[in-house]
């Protein structure tokens, strides 16, 4: 049975295709697999390994990097920072349920049902969605930040009237 | 006019660019480079010394063909160029004119 895939660390080449001119991919990598498995038939997987690590490491220079725009241009670096940013909005919108929740056990003046914190968890997750949608759609600051705006109002507003009704809408809160 | 002038590890590349003698890759010279001098060279140090060549026209290179242990990726084949031929022969004869005008160091021990 084979016990390891012949494969280098992906995590090295995933860096190299990173921080790798975009005009000098082809051949360094070809040159980088062309070494590993040299490295491999001589010593095996695990120094073959570390070797290619190295060598990585090694083409972190600037004359392999070039101008720095392409970092931020990379299609797997652009799926990479989506779904960390995705996370992000996520994660900060659970954070914010977790405020009402935490105060509910200190005091009376917050008193959260749990259909409470269903509305305000779709508002916040959708808002965060909307936010990232806004964020992959549109490349123009100027767009971003008028929809941005936009956005957080139609959610102040929302909120507002679903928790103490401004507008005395059919929905309002108390 | 400007001078070109090779650093100690610029002037080895192309020796053995030239010696490879149109099969030179970035690898194969690196290959070269341990046999002849047992000398370790990164990927790093070879690819920036042979972009650097290639800027001031000491080397000119193309894309050759691909093999299964590249993972089906060309690699950038050198050669070395007339002004480069040029470089390396100035160089040698400055070099032999340094040591022809070295004195003898060893006559005037005993």
């Amino acid at each position: 049975m084979k016990k390891k895939a012949k494969k280098p660390s992906q995590i090295a080449m995933r860096f190299f295709y990173w921080f790798c001119r975009p005009d000098f991919r082809e051949e360094i990598e070809g040159d980088l697999m062309e070494q590993y498995n040299n490295y491999y038939i001589n010593y095996g997987y695990a120094k073959a390994n570390r070797l290619f690590i190295k060598e990585v490491i090694l083409l972190f220079r600037p004359s392999i990097i070039g101008n720095f725009n392409h970092l931020s241009n990379t299609n797997t670096m652009e799926i990479i920072n989506h779904n960390k940013r995705l996370v992000t909005i996520l994660a900060i919108a659970i954070a914010i349920l977790i405020i009402p929740l935490v105060a509910m056990n200190f005091t009376t003046d917050v008193n959260w049902s749990v259909f409470d914190f269903i509305v305000a968890g779709i508002l916040l997750v959708g808002t965060g969605l909307a936010l990232e949608f806004i964020l992959r759609k549109i490349k123009t600051l100027k767009y971003r930040i008028i929809l941005g705006i936009v956005l957080f109002v139609a959610l102040f507003v929302i909120w507002a009237e679903l928790s103490v009704g401004i507008f005395g809408t059919p929905f309002a809160g108390s | 006019m400007s001078q070109t002038t090779l650093g100690e590890f610029e002037e080895i590349v192309v020796m053995i660019v030239a010696i490879l003698n149109g099969d030179a890759y970035s690898v194969g010279v690196i290959n070269e480079i341990e046999n002849r001098l047992n000398r370790e060279v990164s990927l790093g140090a070879i690819q920036t010394v042979l972009k650097r060549l290639e800027q001031k026209g000491l080397l000119k290179s193309e894309f050759g063909g691909t093999t299964s242990e590249r993972g089906g990726k060309r690699k950038r084949l050198y050669e070395i160029t007339a002004l480069g031929q040029e470089i390396i022969d100035q160089t040698r004869e400055q070099r032999n004119s340094l040591w022809e005008a070295m004195p003898r160091l060893s006559f005037n021990l005993y």
